[in-house]
């Protein structure tokens, strides 16, 4: 029956990190030449999905496992519910992108600016979702998940106090965990399409909702892994076995292969049919990102996959600790390039003037040579922080919000008992054997 | 048939609790096992046995990365040097294209050699008949043997009646 306390050690550093966060979003707003502070925003953006985004899986994860009435994760699904309730800070968060489409503050998305969209054909079709109605409804999608976390997570703590051989609450829970998936499953694509795909609104794939899913789903395994590693070293979670950590290894090793094959799967077929509308995208990465790019594809890929091989290093704390720093920086990474590029175009023809730098689609990949050329100042290089490489400022926004993640986190996992009582599946969990 | 020469007396269990509680009693009796026959893995049965972890896996990787090697650079030396041909306009080396059989391949090899190493080492295969014991060791019985030189039979006989085995027999495979 031990509820987690947070040392207050850790609280200072916690605050710290945040603190870090203000100050380098500061920052990047005031010192950074970039045009339309399209550098805070998309540092803003970038991080906010991130973390959202793991939020939301954790939910969805803790709902899959109780539709398929699993037992194994049951002693520490508590960490999930806490993850999940982080979904109401990034209400907020989003809610502020919104407000800045809405309301024009920033000039992220390039369908939100009406100029843009008249002189342009393709934009004037997809208005019928690219628009501004569109993202507050996946603005409102994050309440509608804040709010089946916050169903799962209360029946839960209720059933610590009043749960009994009848298992009502657990019953009546994958009722309701059953309901979210189907939500859960359509909302992450819309969301994706709507937060990130849109950026390069001429460019779409059909992939992208899956891909970024599954980058965001790796990130919250590896969080998981992470902080259970951490509460155990506390002395939390006693009964929380290698098996267990076995099982979250597995998952990390194979959505690091499910997220490659995605990868793989959106590049080789853009790759062969050869569209330029599609290609540019791709184009833009290889040319003006390089390290990014590929970086992502080494970090995300050969790393998790050669050192989570083996049976034992998914049963060691050291190998997995660094499969998922790793990995979390990875997919970090990974954010950064679909979000930066995209943006930087934006900014770009915006200062060009509306109308003719939308023109012909197969110009773009030329004017978005330019594009990144101009910004960085006619640099002689490709690797310019904060533009084609994350700098100081976007690694210091990682640190902010990160703390801010961990301290809802903290502040959620504190409130209730650290392992469910009374859940039909805690014994099961408790005799786990992989 | 194959022959090992070998006389073996044997109990059998009718299930795997006893099975498992009668390997911890000739554990701590000292008695060296000469086998456990089930017919179906037994969950904690190995360390009991002390059985060492398979290097089953190890040779997997082995073919997986002959089979990777075997593809790619197969494609490489067809396409670049045998015989070049330009399909949709990609250059002749076009590395993206090859990775879906290059994956294949590395599967195929991995899994084909793992399967045939398996049967190698555990003497199974085409042709092949082990002898068996008892024909319900296949069915839903369990079976600890021990090798008459090892275990004296009368020792075996009170070890099995004292942990319960349902039948005792001695056999010459």
């Amino acid at each position: 029956m031990t509820t987690y306390s947070i040392p207050s050690k850790q609280r200072t550093f916690l605050l710290a990190g945040i603190i870090i966060g203000v100050l380098s979003l500061v920052g990047s707003w005031v010192f950074d030449s970039q045009e339309f502070h399209m550098r805070f925003w998309t540092n803003f953006l970038h991080n906010s999905v991130f973390f959202t985004g793991i939020a939301f899986m954790a939910v969805m994860f803790y709902a899959i496992c109780n539709t398929a009435w699993a037992g194994w994760h049951t002693q520490f699904k508590r960490v999930w519910e806490a993850m999940g309730m982080f979904l109401g800070v990034g209400l907020i968060l989003m809610g502020i992108i919104a407000l800045g489409v809405v309301f024009g503050w920033h000039h992220l998305y390039h369908w939100a600016d009406t100029p843009s969209v008249e002189g342009d054909d393709l934009l004037q079709l997809k208005s019928a979702f690219l628009n501004k109605a569109w993202f507050l409804v996946s603005i409102a999608l994050i309440g509608v998940w804040y709010l089946f976390a916050i169903k799962f997570r209360n029946r839960s703590i209720d059933e610590d106090r009043n749960g009994g051989f009848d298992y009502k609450h657990h019953l009546r829970t994958r009722w309701w965990t059953a309901l979210f998936l189907p939500v859960a499953a359509y909302s992450i694509s819309v969301v994706m399409w709507q937060w990130v795909m849109s950026i390069d609104a001429h460019w779409y794939s059909t992939m992208f909702a899956w891909y970024s899913g599954s980058s965001l789903f790796v990130s919250m395994i590896a969080f998981t892994i992470m902080l259970l590693i951490y509460l155990k070293d506390q002395g939390y979670y006693p009964n929380v076995s290698m098996e267990h950590f076995h099982d979250l290894g597995k998952f990390l090793f194979a959505f690091s292969i499910f997220w490659t094959y995605l990868w793989f799967s959106q590049y080789m077929l853009i790759w062969y049919a050869n569209v330029g509308e599609e290609t540019v995208y791709f184009k833009t990465r290889q040319d003006d990102y390089p390290l990014v790019f590929w970086a992502t594809l080494a970090i995300n890929f050969l790393l998790p996959f050669f050192i989570l091989m083996r049976n034992d290093t998914k049963r060691k704390f050291g190998s997995l600790m660094f499969a998922s720093i790793v990995v979390i920086f990875g997919h970090w990474l990974d954010f950064f390039q679909m979000i930066k590029p995209g943006a930087v175009h934006t900014a770009h023809e915006l200062r060009e003037g509306h109308g003719d730098a939308v023109g012909a689609i197969a110009d773009h990949a030329g004017a978005h040579g330019e594009a990144v050329g101009q910004a960085v100042e006619h640099a002689t290089s490709t690797f310019h922080m904060g533009y084609t490489i994350p700098g100081l400022w976007e690694v210091g926004t990682f640190i902010g919000f990160l703390s801010l993640f961990l301290w809802v986190f903290y502040a959620y996992l504190g409130k209730a008992n650290l392992v469910a009582q009374n859940d039909p599946y805690l014994s099961e969990s408790l005799h786990h054997h992989a | 048939m194959r022959k090992f020469n070998k006389e073996i007396v044997f109990g059998l269990y009718d299930d795997e609790t006893d099975l498992l509680k009668a390997v911890k009693t000739a554990n701590a009796d000292h008695l060296d096992i000469y086998n456990v026959y089930t017919p179906f893995p037994v969950h904690g049965l190995d360390p009991l046995l002390g059985l060492e972890e398979s290097r089953l896996h190890i040779a997997g990787f082995i073919y997986g990365l002959i089979g990777f090697l075997t593809a790619f650079l197969g494609m490489t030396w067809v396409f670049t040097k045998d015989w070049p041909i330009i399909f949709g306009g990609k250059p002749y080396w076009s590395v993206p294209a090859f990775i879906p059989i290059t994956f294949e391949l590395t599967v195929l090899f991995a899994s084909v050699g793992m399967t045939i190493t398996f049967y190698v080492i555990n003497g199974l295969g085409f042709g092949v008949t082990n002898p068996i014991l008892h024909d319900r060791i296949t069915d839903d019985k369990f079976c600890i043997a021990f090798d008459t030189h090892e275990v004296s039979e009368g020792t075996a006989q009170s070890f099995f009646e004292a942990t319960g085995a349902s039948l005792v027999d001695i056999k010459n495979i």
